[in-house]
């Protein structure tokens, strides 16, 4: 069986879900009954792939809001809970969704491997990034030429490079797809120079001078609610695929040959009988989902029970080929800007 | 240079390590004093553990034996809990723990003479329990390490208690629902007036009141679910802690 561990997008929509799941006696509760709200195994549901193997799953909400970001302990221990009720229900892997892997890493929640009387089995779990950052390489790679960029001839810019999923496409970009350059853009520099050094490439650059510069542009850094982006100053062409959390770009940016694309956002070849989807507001909610749930299910599918995607740095191109390939093979594709989506797929 | 999210959650994100969980000063006269009551509330709760499941003895005499084996388990757990306040140097607060319990040992008593079984084992082995368990557990991160060692090894007793109430309840959900709920509705409100009653002097051990909530919904409602309840009906027996 496979798990994923989600939240709500806001605790207005929290309540609202909790009251049509009939969980009224937190839907009518205020942010300190959620913050006391144990997580709840919402659904479960059946995933049949292309070849008719099917694999069984349940999604479990860990009662976390985004409005708890600032109440630090209490968002460790939705993560934590969540993550105990998993192993407690059996299911072999557990993707961690939206904040949960942010809170995970960001809070080194390593340590707290002990949860009341559970000893929490990482092996158990993966945040998904693998399939995250190859979902938002292979956006990019059907992406660009639809729009008229040749990435052979494009410079790239990736903000966040220095991160679990933006180190690992910074890899594949410079390898794999053979960009003419690669901007890297993250807040610190010591990482960012040993990217650097790994890479054997890339210009180290700040986001004003990368954004006029760039013909595509890959966020895997949310922005925060200030930043301004002058679109008039982009290039045109140009193709920024929004792969942060939570997904905020396209009210940032609009204008002549730029192109928004909700980055680490897979489509599975069938409708999932779920309704848990609708939180994370997905055009498709019965096809639509985040790349890192869906690792969960080629995991499970692959019967590849290993915390498959863990730690820092530790995305390879040989495991972002093996996800891919399962993606690939068990009915996932990747999501395309729509009016070129019936080209893409052909 | 980009960040997530506001300035403050961004804050918070990239808070270090090793700001948590710190212990608190066990030899302040401040902690001695919310001490004195919560340790006695806990000595206070064993001994009534014991009581109670002598009386549901006499309720079901086929079991008198095992519920004997659990009562005096109960009267271990006292000794050694008397054992912390002692070594603390805390002179537990006994007549104020008497009168935290009195309602919900009045509740206990009316059942057990009018035969309500299931009212009693709801109050005893679900309720009382899942309030001992939750608070352990967020006592145990903070406690000395001489109670922290006591405490790890009742916790892992009280499991076996929750148990017992939860399988009897099981085994007889279809005759005794109705009678669960409604117990139930008078007295989970009771558990959360009593959380709210030494809320403040918990915070002082370093136990949040949010987190002593949430451990023992959680505790409640595995319990709950190993009855057979589905998620809608714990979700209604849940309200009555909430309103």
């Amino acid at each position: 069986m496979f798990g994923l561990i989600g939240h709500s997008t806001s605790f207005k929509d929290a309540r609202l879900k909790a009251m049509e799941l009939g969980y009224d006696h937190i839907a009518e509760g205020d942010l300190d009954v959620w913050c006391s709200a144990p997580p709840q195994l919402v659904e479960h549901v059946k995933v049949t792939n292309p070849s008719g193997k099917s694999i069984e799953g349940a999604y479990i909400d860990s009662c976390f809001v985004p409005e708890m970001l600032g109440r630090f302990k209490t968002a460790r221990r939705k993560v934590l809970n969540a993550m105990e009720l998993a192993q407690k229900k059996g299911i072999n892997i557990t993707a961690l969704g939206g904040f949960t892997s942010i809170i995970f890493e960001n809070f080194n929640l390593l340590q707290h491997q002990h949860i009341r009387n559970t000893t929490l089995q990482w092996e158990r779990f993966t945040t998904g990034n693998t399939h995250t950052a190859w979902v938002i390489c292979r956006q990019l790679e059907i992406n660009a030429p639809s729009v008229g960029i040749d990435l052979k001839k494009a410079r790239v810019a990736v903000v966040g490079a220095t991160g679990d999923i933006g180190s690992a496409i910074c890899r594949w970009l410079s390898i794999r797809t053979g960009v003419s350059e690669l901007l890297l853009v993250a807040r610190q520099e010591k990482p960012l120079l040993e990217l650097q050094a790994e890479l054997g490439g890339g210009r180290i650059t700040s986001l004003e001078e990368a954004l006029p510069e760039a013909d595509a542009v890959v966020w895997v850094a949310s922005m925060p609610r200030t930043l301004e982006i002058d679109s008039t100053k982009l290039r045109n062409p140009c193709l920024m695929i929004d792969g942060g959390y939570p997904k905020n770009l396209d009210g940032k940016v609009s204008g002549e040959g730029v192109h928004v694309l909700k980055g680490g956002i897979v489509e599975f070849f069938n409708d999932i009988g779920w309704s848990m989807m609708e939180l994370a507001e997905m055009e498709k909610p019965q096809r639509q989902m985040f790349a890192c749930f869906a690792e969960a299910m080629l995991l499970e599918f692959e019967n590849c029970h290993t915390n498959f995607s863990w730690g820092r740095n530790n995305i390879t191109l040989e495991k972002m080929d093996f996800i891919g390939d399962a993606s690939v093979k068990n009915g996932f594709s990747t999501l395309n800007l729509k009016n070129f989506f019936q080209a893409a797929a052909a | 240079m980009v960040t997530t999210l506001e300035s403050a959650e961004v804050a918070l994100l990239d808070r270090p390590n090793g700001s948590l969980g710190e212990l608190p000063d066990f030899t302040t006269e401040s902690y001695k004093d919310a001490y004195s009551r919560i340790n006695a509330i806990v000595i206070e709760g064993e001994k009534e553990a014991h009581d109670n499941y002598m009386s549901i003895g006499t309720l079901i005499p086929e079991e008198a034996e095992e519920l004997k084996k659990l009562g005096r388990m109960e009267l271990k757990h006292m000794k050694g809990f008397t054992a912390c306040g002692k070594n603390l140097g805390v002179k537990a607060d006994m007549p104020f723990a008497k009168k935290f319990f009195a309602p919900l040992h009045d509740n206990f008593q009316k059942a057990l003479q009018e035969g309500n079984l299931t009212t009693c084992l709801l109050i005893q082995a679900i309720l009382i329990e899942a309030f001992a368990i939750s608070a352990y557990h967020v006592y145990i991160r903070v406690a000395d390490p001489f109670a922290k060692k006591i405490t790890e090894g009742v916790v892992k007793d009280e499991y076996l208690h929750l148990n017992y109430g939860q399988e009897w309840l099981k085994a007889n959900l279809g005759n005794c629902k109705e009678e669960l709920m409604q117990a139930n509705k008078i007295n989970l409100p009771l558990i959360r007036s009593m959380l709210d009653q030494v809320a403040e002097d918990a915070s002082v051990l370093h136990m949040d009141r949010e987190e002593l909530m949430e451990e023992f919904m959680i505790a409640y409602q595995d319990s709950l679910t190993e009855m057979g309840l589905d998620n809608r009906e714990i979700a209604r027996m849940a309200l009555a802690a909430v309103v």
